[in-house]
């Protein structure tokens, strides 16, 4: 009988290797957690205007014309903020009037956006609609609503499509556009602009091509017509 | 052939991201090549008979 030992059937060694594992991928997991958050953190009005990309753009961006462009290098859509260059990035130069006004200092921008998250909060939109992914499936994913081709459509009758957007909001059966209709949640007026700008900065958050096919949408973007 | 920053915000990850290729070599680097080392390790205390019958 063979007695030469194996190391396969030895405790210590399974024990060393898991100990290993376990060590490894906790410092993996602790420096990618650490990506993730600088990935993650807020852009500044500076950056915008020194043309620095952040996947969360500073508030200000609202002041900004927003589009959403294929990128054939990443394989999916991008948001475009302020004009795309030669190199199909954004030139954050192109700006838009947002409620009559392009202007918008970081503090107030902020505090409108914070006013719009409070509103979605209050008013429970997560109970039909998702948002960046989270929520319910009954009504659309409001990720890119900003950029939906409908209001665009709407426009011209409201003088521009954030007042079309928020005349929606504050009586959605007036306006109702689908089987599933959004019920009057008794948003004021005010409370429809904020959500207008939260929405409007969502669409600017480079989410990776989330949602899928959302750039399939007919006059959404120009990409995949 | 070699970018600088594989993602939107540059970060140590985006460095190293240059494909799938390069992630698979430093997790291999980092996980697979100790644990042949302490196969081999372990193989030769044993031969050794420095490891104590548990």
């Amino acid at each position: 009988m063979d007695k030469k030992p194996s190391v396969w059937s030895s405790n210590r060694f399974w024990r060393r290797s898991a100990t290993w594992v376990t060590g490894v991928s906790a410092v993996l997991l602790i420096f990618l957690t650490m990506d993730s958050m600088s990935q993650m953190t807020m852009g500044t009005a500076k950056d915008i205007e020194n043309k620095v990309a952040k996947r969360i753009p500073s508030p200000v961006v609202i002041n900004y014309k927003i589009d959403y462009q294929l990128n054939r290098k990443r394989g999916h859509e991008v948001p475009i903020i302020g004009g795309m260059d030669a190199n199909g990035n954004s030139k954050y130069e192109e700006k838009e009037k947002f409620f009559g006004r392009d202007d918008y200092s970081e503090k107030e921008a902020s505090e409108l956006i914070h006013k719009g998250k409070l509103t979605i909060q209050a008013k429970n939109c997560m109970d039909c609609h998702t948002l960046l992914g989270n929520g319910a499936y009954y009504a659309p994913d409001l990720t890119k609503a900003w950029l939906d081709p409908t209001w665009n459509t709407l426009a011209a009758a409201y003088g521009g499509k954030e007042y079309a957007i928020a005349a929606f909001l504050q009586n959605p059966p007036a306006m109702a556009m689908h089987e599933r209709k959004m019920p009057n949640l008794g948003i004021t007026k005010d409370e429809a602009k904020a959500v207008v700008a939260y929405l409007k900065f969502m669409a600017a958050i480079d989410t990776n091509g989330f949602p899928r096919n959302f750039g399939k949408i007919k006059g959404a973007v120009d990409a995949r017509k | 052939m070699f970018e600088p920053c594989t993602d939107v915000v540059c970060s140590f990850w985006s460095i190293l991201n240059q494909g799938p290729m390069t992630l698979t070599i430093t997790l291999h680097t980092l996980i697979v090549l100790p644990m042949v080392w302490i196969y081999f390790d372990e193989k030769k205390k044993m031969e050794r008979g420095d490891i104590p019958q548990e």
